[in-house]
């Protein structure tokens, strides 16, 4: 099933466009990893496909509902999340069940499934034992994991990571990795993540999208197959 | 509690504390939003309201309150234009408001003694008007924010990950905002207009610091204005001084006292876990040495 895809998408911030020549399809069921070097807009690209910001030409259209009718659930962890508010006065696990708040009625009481599903995600992110700190004294490798659990608490069904590793030492790192492999097989969720560590991913990749320059300066879209997919290369 | 027998003092322990309830709720909210002035702002903007009531014979307090919600809007608006929200928006809306109010209060001669009971409040004429304002203000406020408190939660940490969670971001925005000018104007004629923000902020500003969790921040912003509100009130009561700058004084007091003593507080505990570890370390130490005596002595042997 599709999920999102962009078709000649062009965006920028000033008055020069700095993406262009877009098009990518996410289809359910994919690890995919966007890469570039710094500033080639690969935060502008997942921006562009949550809907966050709107492109200057182009199309960009999201599945709203998975296959069997349900609402989609989409988690994103935003990059250099453990930049965020240190003062905010929340427990780990607040924190992380905040994720379950999206499901259902916003007027819902939490139930026992929300603690069962907060005490599952910090348990997979390893940060369980850090869950009655307050967020603020973690450090900036636990703050992004529990940014992840909180992601993987709401149940998504395209997760959407901007950079999870930084921060996080090589174990973690690969354990993430592994996780996310995991999650992409086992309950067939759909992950796209900006990451600069191909090497350490890319046996759990099913497609990289890089980003590359282009003659004149802005940033074009090319789409690779790793050697482990299992569906045709797009654009 | 002799002062409860006047009826001026019961209404305004009641507006006081009610307004102290809500009021300190939504300061914990503006605060993680990075919009703690904007209370000081809009209780400006509203005396501009209060002025043009006063001029145009309406009732001052619901002109106030109406442009109050209007500032409200149009901040959230401009908030959003401009999404690096600067002070200096802040400072412009801010000189526009008071500017506009003294302007316009000048023309009316007349109006100008009960003037001063806006800018500093004056909590034990509060008018029946003014009573069932705060009382609805509250119950709308506490309805928005106890219905909506998962929304707000996850705006108030990050907009944009609540954007792409699906959260409907933009129109809770400008509920809160509205919600925020209506309890400023509410909040107005307790502590004035330059003090309104005193009740917003620094019970929040002392909750976020105590607070273990969000929940227990929001509690404890209540307790921390409705302990202030009455504490201010009787003070003001017992030494004859105005309500509104006995009120935020007390309040002010409070976050110092609240701030000293959770530093107190921790300097203790590290001072108890250094101890702790001392000792264990020296416990330690004991078994080595006796480790290294038995070692010792079966040499000899």
């Amino acid at each position: 099933m599709l999920l999102a895809s962009m078709k000649n998408v062009v965006y920028g911030y000033g008055d020069t466009p700095c993406l262009e020549d877009v098009d990518i399809e996410i289809h359910s069921g994919e690890f995919v990893a966007v890469t570039g070097p710094n500033g080639a807009s690969k935060t502008t690209l997942l921006k562009l496909s949550l809907g966050l910001l709107q492109p200057w030409s182009g199309t960009v259209a999201r599945a709203r509902r998975r296959e069997d009718g349900k609402k989609l659930v989409v988690g994103y962890v935003p990059q250099q999340i453990s930049a965020f508010n240190s003062g905010f006065p929340s427990k780990v696990l607040e924190f992380v069940r905040s994720g379950t708040y999206t499901r259902g009625s916003w007027f819902r009481r939490i139930d026992r499934n929300d603690h069962a599903l907060a005490e599952q995600a910090l348990k997979q992110v390893g940060m369980w034992e850090q869950r009655n700190r307050k967020i603020g004294e973690l450090s900036g490798g636990q703050k992004q994991r529990i940014c992840i659990a909180r992601a993987l608490a709401q149940q998504p069904d395209l997760l959407v990571l901007d950079e999870p590793s930084n921060g996080m030492d090589t174990d973690s790192r690969s354990r993430l990795y592994a996780q996310l492999g995991g999650l992409v097989k086992e309950r067939d969720i759909t992950v796209v993540m900006v990451t600069h560590s191909l090497s350490e991913a890319s046996p759990y990749l099913d497609r990289i999208i890089q980003l590359e320059r282009k003659e004149a300066g802005g940033w074009k879209c090319c789409t690779t197959t790793s050697c482990k997919g299992h569906f045709s290369p797009v654009g | 509690m002799e002062m409860l027998h006047y009826d001026f003092m019961q209404r305004a322990f009641f507006a006081g504390g009610v307004i102290a309830m809500i009021a300190s709720v939504l300061g914990v909210y503006l605060m993680l939003r990075r919009q703690a002035l904007m209370a000081d702002m809009l209780s400006h903007v509203s005396l501009a309201g209060v002025a043009a009531g006063a001029l145009l014979q309406f009732n001052p307090a619901l002109t106030g309150f109406a442009i109050a919600v209007l500032g409200a809007i149009v901040v959230e608006f401009v908030r959003r234009s401009y999404k690096s929200y600067s002070e200096v928006s802040i400072a412009i809306i801010m000189i526009g408001g008071l500017s506009t109010a003294v302007v316009l209060m000048s023309m009316n001669p007349g109006i100008n003694r009960g003037f001063s009971s806006y800018l500093f409040g004056s909590v034990v004429a509060v008018q029946k008007t003014e009573i069932i304002l705060v009382v609805a203000v509250a119950f709308i406020g506490s309805l928005f924010f106890y219905f909506l408190r998962k929304p707000l939660y996850l705006i108030t940490f990050d907009e944009e990950t609540a954007t792409a969670n699906g959260v409907p971001v933009k129109f809770i925005s400008l509920l809160f905002s509205i919600v925020t000018g209506m309890i400023v104007a509410a909040a107005m004629p307790i502590v004035g207009v330059l003090l309104v923000s005193s009740l917003i902020v620094l019970p929040a500003a002392l909750a976020i610091r105590l607070a273990p969790s969000f929940t227990a921040a929001l509690w404890l912003a209540m307790m921390i204005g409705v302990a202030g509100v009455f504490s201010g009130l009787t003070a003001s009561y017992e030494m004859s001084t105005p309500p509104g700058g006995t009120i935020a004084l007390t309040l002010l007091l409070f976050l110092i006292m609240g701030i000293g003593i959770k530093k107190v507080v921790v300097r203790w505990s590290k001072l108890r876990n250094k101890k702790s570890e001392e000792e264990s370390g020296g416990e330690l130490k004991e078994l080595r040495d006796t480790v290294r005596l038995q070692q010792d002595s079966t040499v000899i042997h």
